[in-house]
């Protein structure tokens, strides 16, 4: 009848509990404003655009559909939880994304993936990346039109948002991001050769890169402030090493370092901010190393078998997949039992 | 002096436990009226043998054990018995405080039954919390070799401190009340279990350790952290012993007692003193003279925290227990029973009521801090979806109810109440499934008893006729063919399943004492009707044939 409740006390000598729901939906925003920084100084106010039009679409598509579910729309909102998931799909888009596709991608998100499964609490995918891998597979040329490195204020960054530039002119802005150009550097190409050959647009890879270790630094406050288990990211990255090293190490010529994958494209952002959603992942801790180090495997076995160059929303999406199975087969043994796996009928006294 | 073994999980809420361990530990005033209620343990509930207007001592017994699982009650002021319920007892007193004690026992020379006898007639039961009888704790050596007694002064609790004052008090008396009960279950070795938040009790106990005899006593002190004070989990700490799912301590030689409880053992060992009065912890914001007091069991709880200073603008809630596993009072006006170690009198900003609850987003942080090693919130998930079946394949019933995992949920979700209606609603399935199958073994009983008369009858006439039959020597019988050797399977097959029958209540019987065995005893004798039906069978069809034979 636990009358104590680590949220209404202040004088815990040692504070373990994490913060309530709704706080922690806010530091997980929070968490995610440096590499959101990062991203518009090297990509321009695009990147800004993109956040705020999707985390309103969102809050917005969220109370319409509690609206028509008859559902209290004030308590729900204040969970920020539509919020966040806008910030996370707008921060996936490339900068400058036109603002009908922002708002596809999060009526897939908001009211496809999740409140039509029951809303918070309840939906098996993760809403960001159903919202994502719906844009991906739709909208494939605006989705593949990452600038490269460019001002803050790019020329046609209102004509891009309002979607009234002439999509002759939209080639002429894009760039290859580095794990596209890798992808579609050709099989006869060493990777020596590819890299002499000094294939991207100047400063894209180190753009990269910083962006990559502005999410690390988000991620790490998010674990040290224990609003993130370490069970996921860290079984996620560590997979992912370990997969990219054994293929670099069988053919280096061939395959890309695990430096290469660790600092470009999505996998920090993925490893802290949209694997770890605990909703759509695995819930206990040994299945969620389980999950996390699947989704590691995935992203490196599609980006470099796969069609596409990078791969977190699809590994993450195969995952959640996974999550039934592996709570069912992951649950720990209790104290006191002689063995334990719900999943074999038949075991109970 | 830390250990390696540890139990998984565990929370550390604030101690707030300055606020009672200040003052020594004094006599309540002694109350004018007491109210008993009849079942203040687990088990049934006493039944009165007193009436209204009977004079009554201090120690009188005013309600016996009823049943194999109850304790006796005895009154606790002395005075005239006022109105006598089907649910308690009510007594006026008289300001003497005379009292009738039990002539003392030398528990070095006593014998066992005697001892056990003592516990029984004093109505012992355990002052944790639980309230199981101790008389038939101390039963257990009849079905299991114990090893160890732990003496569990973890009080992880926050608020109570109860046991720690009663160490600081009587170290020397709670070890002698261990010896005694260490003596009637045979234990080989004494281990106290207790928090390293209680500097002075354990002090305490280190001087008090030298003189204890004639078991060792092992004094182990481990980190503050809740829930270390459950029975199982303290066990683990101190012995690294899993007791099994669904058993008890024994089933690994172990017994656990509270220091409450063996200062009452010695007290009615020793001094011939009945369970009148406990330990009580008077505690929270709203109480002016917080500490522990002696307070003797049907004082009302009104009454007792007037005496402490009771702020009733400021007092908020009453929580009767700890504020992680205690309930809360609805009314004042209940008595304090020998099941409460510690009133909370709490303000409103000290146990403020947990926000809104929001859904569940899954973030396991239940599943870390459960000492179970459960995972709550697939429970909860089950358990708001009445999926029984998912319930009991998650393990529902190993839950200790001890709250970890709704102190830690940031979306305010009441796990527990959860599990416990869950819990509740299951229990009264298998009642009525049980219900089904008892009703089903007495109608195979009543065959199987028809049966048997029914072959009885067949071998009286059948007798008769053979020895109509014999003089004339006839070869009618011949026609009939004797099947012998399938009433000898049959034979065989029924005297097995008495075999099966008797083994099967013996082994439920040790497994659980709390079981009850009727239904197990009826399909034993089903099972023994059948045999004899078997046995009656087979004699006649031998008798046929060997008649036929000499004919």
């Amino acid at each position: 009848m636990s009358m104590m409740h680590a949220s209404g006390v202040k004088d815990a000598m040692t504070t373990t509990a994490v913060p309530p729901t709704a706080s922690l939906m806010r530091w997980v925003i929070a968490a995610t404003l440096p590499g959101i920084a990062t991203m518009s100084y090297f990509f321009g106010l695009g990147v800004i655009s993109n956040v705020l039009l999707a985390a309103a679409f969102g809050v917005a598509l969220e109370a319409a559909v509690l609206r028509l579910r008859q559902r209290p729309i004030r308590v729900a909102l204040d969970d920020s939880s539509a919020l966040l998931t806008g910030v996370l799909l707008g921060t996936s888009l490339p900068p400058a994304s036109p603002w009908w596709l922002i708002g596809v991608g999060m009526i897939a998100a908001i009211v496809v993936a999740k409140q039509l499964y029951g809303g918070l609490g309840h939906n098996p995918f993760n809403p960001a990346m159903v919202g994502y891998a719906l844009l991906l597979v739709s909208f494939p040329t605006y989705m593949t039109l990452w600038a490269p490195p460019q001002e803050m204020l790019p020329n046609d960054l209102w004509a891009q948002i309002t979607g009234t530039l002439p999509t002759t002119q939209l080639d002429s802005l894009s760039g290859a991001t580095p794990l596209d150009a890798f992808k579609h550097k050709g099989n006869a190409v060493l990777a020596s050769e590819f890299w002499a050959a000094n294939p991207l647009p100047n400063g894209t890879l180190t753009a990269w890169q910083w962006v990559a270790l502005a999410w690390l630094a988000g991620g790490g406050v998010l674990m040290a402030k224990r609003i993130i288990s370490w069970h996921i990211p860290i079984a996620m990255l560590g997979s992912l090493v370990l997969l990219a090293t054994l293929f670099y190490l069988s053919a280096p010529s061939h395959f890309a370092s695990p430096l290469f994958h660790l600092l470009t494209g999505a996998t920090l952002f993925g490893a802290f901010f949209i694997a770890t959603d605990p909703v759509s992942a695995a819930t206990s801790q040994r299945g969620k190393l389980i999950y996390g180090a699947g989704i590691g495997a995935l992203v490196i076995i599609i980006r470099t078998f796969g069609g596409y160059p990078d791969a977190v929303a699809f590994a993450v999406l195969l995952m959640n997949l996974c999550v039934p199975l592996l709570d069912l087969y992951s649950v720990p043994q209790p104290t006191g039992q002689q063995k334990a796996s719900p999943g074999k009928p038949g075991e109970q006294p | 002096m830390s250990n390696a073994f540890d139990f998984p999980g565990g929370i550390y809420p604030p101690e707030r436990k300055q606020r009672s361990n200040q003052s020594a530990l004094i006599e309540a005033p002694l109350p004018s009226r007491v109210t008993l209620p009849l079942q203040q343990h687990s088990g049934q509930p006493a039944t009165p043998c007193v009436a209204q207007g009977d004079t009554v001592k201090v120690g009188s017994v005013i309600a016996k054990r009823e049943g194999m699982v109850s304790s006796a009650l005895h009154a606790s002021i002395s005075g005239t018995v006022g109105e006598v319920s089907t649910t308690q007892i009510s007594i006026d007193g008289d300001g003497q405080d005379a009292w009738l004690r039990l002539p003392p026992l030398e528990w070095q020379y006593a014998e066992p039954h005697a001892l056990l006898e003592r516990l029984n007639e004093s109505g012992i039961v355990g002052l944790g919390g639980a309230g199981f009888p101790a008389h038939i704790k101390a039963r257990v050596v009849e079905r299991h070799t114990i090893d160890t007694l732990v003496i569990n002064a973890a009080e992880c609790e926050p608020y109570i401190t109860a046991d720690d004052l009663t160490l600081r008090h009587y170290a020397n008396e709670v070890l002698e009340g261990a010896q005694i009960t260490a003596k009637l279950c045979g234990a080989q070795h004494i281990v106290i279990g207790i928090e390293d938040n209680k500097p002075e009790a354990i002090d305490a106990l280190k001087q008090a350790l030298t003189n204890s005899q004639p078991v060792p006593v092992e004094l182990t002190v481990i980190a503050t952290r809740y829930p270390s004070g459950g029975e199982r989990q303290l066990i683990k700490k101190l012995l690294d012993l899993n007791v099994p799912s669904g058993g008890l301590p024994a089933d690994v030689g172990v017994l656990c007692h509270n220091p409450g409880t063996l200062l009452a053992i010695l007290h009615a060992v020793r001094d011939g003193q009945p369970l009148v009065s406990r330990t009580v912890t008077l505690t929270g914001e709203a109480i002016t003279q917080p500490g522990n007091r002696w307070v003797r069991l049907g004082t009302s709880v009104r009454e007792l925290l007037e005496q402490t200073g009771l702020n009733t603008s400021e007092l908020h809630q009453v929580i009767q227990g700890g504020p992680m596993m205690g309930t809360p009072l609805l009314t004042l006006d209940t008595p304090v029973t020998k099941l409460t170690n510690c009133l909370i009198a709490a303000t409103l900003e000290e146990l403020p009521p947990p926000p809104a609850e929001s859904p569940c987003i899954r973030c396991g942080e239940c599943e870390s801090v459960c000492p179970v090693a459960l995972l709550p919130q697939q429970l909860h998930w089950y358990a708001r979806a009445q999926d029984d079946a998912k319930l009991e394949r998650y393990h529902l019933f190993d839950c200790i109810e001890c709250g970890a995992c709704s102190y830690v949920c940031p979306s305010h979700i009441p796990l527990v109440v959860d599990y416990r209606e869950a819990k509740s609603r299951i229990r009264l399935q298998r009642i009525e499934a049980t219900k089904a199958e008892h009703a089903k073994h007495r109608f195979e009983f009543r065959q199987a008893r028809l049966a048997r008369e029914e072959a009885e009858k067949q071998a009286r006439k059948q007798a008769r006729q053979a020895q109509q039959r014999r003089p004339s020597n006839t070869a009618a019988t011949n026609s009939e063919k004797v099947d012998l050797r399938g009433l000898r399977i049959a034979h065989a097959a029924a005297k097995a399943s008495v075999k099966k029958a008797e083994k099967t209540l013996a082994r439920v019987a040790q497994e659980d004492p709390k079981q009850s065995l009727d239904d197990l005893e009826m399909q034993l004798a089903t099972a023994q009707e059948n045999l004899k039906a078997a046995e009656l069978q087979l004699a006649q069809a031998r008798e046929q044939q060997s008649s036929e034979e000499s004919s």
